[in-house]
């Protein structure tokens, strides 16, 4: 097949970025899907030939990932998420009215082939709900009329400004935060070196690589306190000194987690859009400490413009001699690419992830072994989630102690907080460690719009354990919410006022985990998808008394057993939501939803 | 092997001691408790996807997958708690959730592992109310089905197909739940067809072309024969209802062959009910044949035996064997043309130059034939010149499995492009028909090839010269002095050296073995050996003649000369073997009797033609190309022919009665046997495990070295059959040949046969 000479280049360029081919297998089918539309059969066969792989190969990793498609899309794809954050603020109607206005169902192309509309999960812009993306591009904080503009925009052939860094990010400081991670945020192009350089960039680089060894380097994080920031809060410092020092000549890795997918979650998009070279650097410290000279960021396939501005920043780090060659003189030699994820959740988990980024479908693998010893390609591989390599310049700079000294004991440090849902100021937030979780909901994030009282929040993602309004009067480290029942997770909190549908939202959660299941295992396989159609007729009024013990108890047949924590994650919400809102399952028994009007539910089925 | 390190564990309270390293699933399973799984099977890749196998293990704060948990020393694990049961129980009702209830008219109903685990694990009772999921049934070829609603996605035949296969044809598509298999070539499978997706589906997923919604499991009696097919002696498993093989399959995996069946062993039974089959004797009359009696026909061929002897002397007539028919047959057959008519021309198409390893081996051949346990135990193997995936598929399957379990190594020196060659550790691809010069450079030295060759073969050789206790496996064209050239260089390899030599089909080495040779008595005796001669001339009440026969391709110049006035032909096809392009050639015979299943080009010209029973009809031995002798039995009646045993017993009397030699009063295959085990150099084997359905090495073996032996140029040569095909009997197996890729040869130049046989 001939192509066109920029995606010849790009294949090519992307073939020499991996040491194993394969691993470009699924950035070549997305960015010739940019090119094309969709996935012709003959381009499948080419690609397959460049890769070097058989075509059942390129076909089953395709049929894995739900934004490659084999079938032409609208010139226009309308996106529209309706998972949890959006959900609250409006999006299940957005979702309705576009169909309205398009004519078009979900997953139809309008005759001219103009418009196509999809009813997406979580694409990452919590903080700016309702959302939507049209293409790549995202458009935020949405309403009917909004969305109306738009559509004129695109049917003049125009293309409406997508928002250039995801809102609530950039915001009036409150007094309560210490802003560490984010504190470029807001400074005009925080994405270039040059402004990294004159906001202290690259000098802990500069003191890991000159003035410190390795081990220093794994001491000075354990010394701080840094946990997990994907959601698991493992120190950062333990994982790092896990990798063996000796590996009969094995290479080493380092991945950035940046497949940010968990509902409500929406802070590592900011940490890259406006700052990629922190990330970078504490990617090259990282490698550093344990002896790897290679790096990948993952970043979920949708963020296709942060990935575009961090390999622009990538770029740049090259040219100026921190990735590459004897990095600033140290001898240190450091590769790092962006990779791009094509839509799938389970690939945020740590080994479904390197089985992604080796160009197969996301499917998790056995562990033990970890992937500290055996990672990807096989070998020791060290991976942390975006904004735990970005806290790592700050620690190195200021000193392990500082930065643990910012939070509480074991908890070191600051975090991002995604407060979305029913808030009167949805927006990312650096807070310790530590802090209080009503005050950030009342006090940073401007409380409850309209006075109503709080039902629920859910902590850290959707697959926390919710917690009832009475609940939240808790500290925000990872101990802490552990002893209230529920996880500290990705720093992704979503509060549900008091007219929230507790049905609903358990049925709504249930169809992301159902659509997100790998389908690996059996319990989360099936599991899922029971729970979805058994909420689903729940919601609509077919429910049965017996249903919600059945309910809890086939989620507890998930938890604990599936092969991944993406069973428990489906199953830890709806056995607290059966747990602690009972009486609104009970509600429904009678009848309609006593939240909505019936028409609306009926609709958006 | 070192010592492996023992250690000791606890299952419900009994210790067990085992080698460090093993699953708990394992220690389990030999401690007689079971542990349920479906994604878990030995030495295939680990799942952990069905969590069928979750027991409970001190300390840990969540069950743990028995497959994936490594026994260690002190380790406690039940499987027998309530908390085990339960998740054994929910995991079930999981499954079942959206799996269709049509047990009844499904296949696998009876033998299907989801309800063995479903009666013994499950509920009583469903509590999914909610809209099942369903996909349309695929057909994916001729011989493979799929439905998806009933794959519980175990992934077992995905890698089977790509670890154990190395053909890569399966895949899964969508994900969740809607996740299934995909074949490789848009809803259809280009692939080796053999089948093994179908044994390994532990549910009714995958079905089989030619045995979907015939008949019920429980209505079927099961035979397990050797293949009829190649030379590799595979286990097979007929299931048979009212005389009529419906399935062949390897589900017990008792054989030499372990778990592995290719397509000809799974699929190509059919031949038995072929229409074409011949099932009455037919006699040629007026220029046509035309059927006859059975009396008439056996009366008629002893009669013209009798008057060909008469008339131009025994040397007058010749004899060609099988390479189908089990070892009494050819002992019967032997003993027939030298005991009876008198002569020593008898021979069969040697696809092996089995007398060649045996006369270069002499009475080392004992323990220097590898058997294919050895293939798979062996640290590395030195396939000369043969496409083993396709010509010896259990080979091939046991060279892979040896790679993928222990890291063996494979050298390959080869000709022709093969599918093995992508597993070699070091591999020199040289022109075709330059391998026998190859072998005489690795044992001498001699020879000049161009740069590349030479390098890859140096590369090679060094390589291998490091190994120990290799086996070197052979194909045709490494016959006579390139025959000795290769043991001499692997009997200098350090270790213990084996050699296999590959033939054709079902029972090539026994027809060697029991002297279808026209200078070899049973057991590679010389002909030339006087008290050969004597004992066995004793032992079959005629005197044999010293005076050497001549070879099968000799005995078609010499009919076509008018030298040779009869020629019985027993289960052979010698117009298509030998290439013989005219027939008329054969006008100067004066009898031709042709027994065998099928009208065969030879058989069309025949003057009487005796309807013979297949392997699959009869009782008997096998011995594969190994050396490994098996029993085959009579798994149905073969309505109509009668087995070769049976004939050439009759004929032996009618001609004792006109005055010819002495009747052959073995009355079974069973009493042949006795005399082949006390008789024939090599075969002197225990039966127990013959009975048993196992397989014992036979060494039929020359008694001396015999380095001045020369196997005669262009005797020695293979069909070249494939996966495909098999003979003439091949061109009846329906089904097997129903499917795209039979059409396709693998050897041929033109590339779109390449694409997908090499892939």
């Amino acid at each position: 097949m001939q192509l066109p000479p920029s995606l010849d280049a790009k294949f090519t360029e992307l073939l020499g970025r991996y040491p194993v081919k394969r691993s470009a297998l699924i950035p070549m089918m997305l960015y010739a899907q940019d090119q094309f539309g969709f996935l012709s059969d003959d381009m499948l066969e080419e690609i397959a030939k460049r890769v070097g792989i058989n075509l059942i190969e390129v076909t089953e990793t395709l049929a894995y990932y739900s934004m490659l498609r084999r079938k032409p899309e609208g010139r226009y794809h309308i996106q529209v998420c309706t998972n949890i954050s959006c959900m609250l603020r409006g999006g299940n109607e957005l979702f309705q009215h576009v169909q309205k206005r398009l004519g078009i169902g979900n997953k139809e192309v309008s005759p001219n082939g103009t418009f196509s509309l999809e009813e997406v999960e979580c694409i990452g812009a919590c903080t700016g709900a309702p959302a939507i993306q049209i293409n790549y591009d995202y458009h935020e904080n949405l309403d009917p009329s909004k969305i109306d503009t738009i559509f004129e925009q695109l049917e003049q052939g125009k293309r409406p400004k997508p928002v250039s860094v995801i809102s609530g990010a950039i915001h009036e400081r409150h007094p309560a935060e210490v802003v560490v991670i984010s504190r470029r945020f807001g400074i005009p192009n925080s994405n270039k070196i040059d402004v990294y350089l004159q906001h202290d960039g690259y000098q802990a680089l500069e003191k890991a690589l000159k003035q410190m060894t390795p081990d220093q380097i794994v001491d000075e994080v354990k010394k701080s306190n840094l946990r997990g920031r994907g959601g698991a809060g493992f120190p950062a410092g333990m994982k790092w000194s896990f990798v063996p020092k000796e590996t009969g000549g094995k290479p080493k890795y380092i991945i950035a987690n940046g497949d940010e997918s968990e509902p409500g979650t929406s802070k590592d998009r900011p940490l890259m859009e406006m700052d990629p070279h922190q990330l970078i650097e504490g990617m090259v410290i990282a490698g550093r400490a344990v002896g790897a000279e290679r790096g990948y960021i993952y970043i979920r396939g949708e963020y296709r413009y942060v990935i575009d501005i961090v390999e622009a920043a990538i770029a740049e780090a090259y040219a100026k001699g921190y990735l590459g060659k004897d990095i600033v003189g140290s001898g240190f030699n450091f590769d790092l690419a962006a990779h791009t994820g094509a839509g799938a959740y389970e690939c945020g988990e740590e080994s479904a992830l390197m089985e992604s980024l080796e160009g197969k479908r996301g499917y998790p693998r056995i562990r033990p072994p970890f992937p500290a010893v055996v990672g990807l390609y096989g070998c020791p591989t060290v991976i942390n989630n975006v904004e735990t390599l970005s806290s790592v310049p700050a620690v190195i700079l200021r000193g392990g102690e500082w930065y643990a000294g910012l939070g509480t004991p074991k908890n070191g440090g600051t975090r991002l907080y995604a407060v979305s849902g029913h808030v009167n100021r949805p927006g990312i937030y650096e807070l310790p460690m530590g802090f209080n979780m009503k005050r950030m909901i009342e006090e940073v994030a401007g409380g409850v719009p309209s006075g109503k009282k709080i039902k629920a929040v859910v902590p850290g993602g959707s697959s926390c354990p919710l917690l009832t309004g009475d609940e939240i009067d808790i500290a925000m480290d990872f101990d802490s919410v552990a002893k209230a029942g529920s996880m500290l997770g990705s720093g992704g909190t979503v509060v549900l006022d008091e007219d929230t549908c507790m049905v609903d939202f358990a049925r709504r959660i249930m169809h992301f985990y159902a659509h997100e299941s790998c389908g690996w295992c059996i319990p989360c396989r099936e599991g899922t998808a029971w729970l979805r159609q058994l909420l689903d007729r729940f919601h609509d009024g077919g429910g049965r008394a017996s249903d919600i013990p059945l309910i809890d108890e086939l989620s507890k047949n998930m938890l604990g057993r599936t092969f991944c924590p993406l069973g428990d994650a489906a199953a830890m919400p709806t056995i607290s939501i059966v747990k602690k809102w009972r009486n609104e399952f009970e509600e429904h028994l009678r009848g309609d939803c006593p939240y909505k009007p019936a028409d609306v539910i009926a609709e958006v089925r | 092997m070192p010592e492996q390190k023992q250690i000791t564990f606890t299952i419900n309270d009994q210790k067990v001691t085992t080698a460090a390293g093993t699953l708990v699933i394992e220690a389990a399973m030999h401690q007689g408790i079971e542990v349920p799984s479906f994604c878990y099977y030995p030495g295939l890749a680990l799942q952990a996807a069905c969590r069928m196998c979750l027991v409970e293990v001190e300390k840990a704060p969540k069950l743990q997958t028995a497959c994936t948990l490594v026994a260690v020393e002190g380790m406690v694990v039940k499987t027998d708690t309530a908390q085990v049961h339960k998740a054994r129980k929910d995991m079930i009702e999981f499954l079942l959730s959206n799996h269709p209830l049509d047990c009844p008219v499904c296949d696998k109903g009876g033998e299907c592992e989801l309800q063995d685990m479903t009666f013994r694990y499950g509920l009583d009772h469903s509590r999914f109310t909610e809209e099942k999921l369903h996909y349309p049934e695929e057909q994916w070829s001729p011989l493979v089905f799929y439905d998806a609603p009933r794959c519980i996605l175990c992934f077992r035949c995905v890698r089977i197909c790509d670890e154990g296969m190395d053909v890569k044809a399966l895949g899964v598509g969508a994900r969740g739940v809607h996740s299934v298999i995909l074949p490789n070539e848009k809803g259809a499978l280009a692939c080796e067809e053999c089948g093994m997706c179908i044994d390994i589906c532990p549910v009714g997923a995958l079905t089989s072309g030619t045995y979907r919604y015939q008949t019920r499991p429980w209505e079927m009696t099961y035979v397990p024969e050797p293949c009829t097919h190649c030379s590799n002696g595979c286990k097979t498993t007929l299931s048979v209802r009212n005389n009529e093989i419906l399935r062949a399959n390897n589900r017990d995996h008792s054989g030499i062959n372990g778990e592995f069946l290719c397509g000809k062993g799974r699929f190509g039974f059919d031949f038995t009910h072929n229409p074409e089959r011949v099932r009455q004797p037919l006699i040629r009359r007026n220029g046509k044949l035309e059927p006859a009696s059975w009396e008439d026909a056996l009366e008629e061929v002893s009669r013209r035996f009798k008057q060909v002897r008469d008339m131009h002397g025994p040397a007058a007539i010749g004899v060609i064997g099988s390479n189908h028919t089990t070892n009494e047959e050819n002992y019967l057959l032997n003993r027939f043309a030298r005991a009876t008519l008198g002569t020593n021309n008898i021979d069969h198409h040697r696809t092996a130059d089995y007398t060649g390893l045996a006369a270069a081996l002499g009475p080392r051949a004992k323990d220097s034939l590898a058997t294919m346990a050895d293939v798979y135990a062996s640290n590395a193997t030195l396939v000369v010149a043969n496409d083993v995936t396709q010509q010896n598929p259990l080979v091939a399957w046991q060279i892979r499995t040896a790679i993928r379990h222990h890291k063996a190594r494979l050298y390959v020196i080869n000709g022709r492009p093969s599918k093995i060659h992508r597993k070699a550790s070091y591999l020199a691809e040289v022109p075709r028909g330059t391998e026998r010069e190859v072998v005489r450079w690795l044992s001498t030295g001699q020879g000049d090839f161009d740069e590349n060759i030479r390098t890859a073969l140096s590369a090679l050789k060094a390589g291998i010269e490091k190994e120990s206790d290799v086996v070197i496996i052979f194909g045709a064209d490494i016959s006579g002095s390139a025959l000795r050239d290769l043991v001499s260089f692997g009997s200098k390899l350090p270790g213990h050296t084996r050699f296999m030599t590959l033939g054709d089909y079902a029972n090539s080495r026994g027809a060697a073995d029991m002297g279808i040779l026209p200078d070899r008595l049973p057991g590679y005796a010389p002909l030339a050996d006087a008290a050969e001669r004597a004992r066995f001339s004793k032992l079959w009440g005629s005197e044999i003649s010293s005076a050497p026969g001549i070879t099968a391709r000799e005995m078609m110049e010499a009919a076509a000369a008018g030298k040779l006035k009869a020629l019985y032909v027993v289960g052979a096809n010698p117009l298509k073997t030998f290439e013989v392009k005219q027939p008329d050639r054969l006008a100067g015979l004066e009898l031709l009797v042709v027994q065998d299943m099928f009208l065969t080009e030879t058989a069309q010209r025949a003057d009487v033609v005796l309807p013979a029973a297949s392997t699959y009809e009869k009782d008997g031995t096998l011995t594969n190309t190994a050396g490994e002798v098996q029993m085959t039995h009579r798994s149905i009646d073969p309505q109509g022919p009668r087995s070769d045993f049976d004939l050439i017993r009759i004929l032996s009397h009618q001609l004792s009665m006109l005055g010819v030699g002495s009747p052959i009063r073995l009355r079974t295959p069973e009493a042949a046997f006795d005399e082949i085990r006390q008789n024939v150099h090599g075969y002197d084997l225990p039966v127990a495990g013959l009975l048993a359905g196992g397989a014992e090495l036979s060494t039929a073996t020359c008694q001396t070295v015999e380095p001045s032996y020369e196997t005669p140029a262009g005797v020695v040569f293979s069909s070249n059959d494939f996966l495909f095909s098999s003979g003439t009997l091949g061109r009846y197996c329906s089904k097997l040949k129903s499917t795209n890729e039979a059409k396709d040869t693998p050897w041929s130049s033109s590339p779109n046969i390449q694409s997908w046989w090499y892939r």
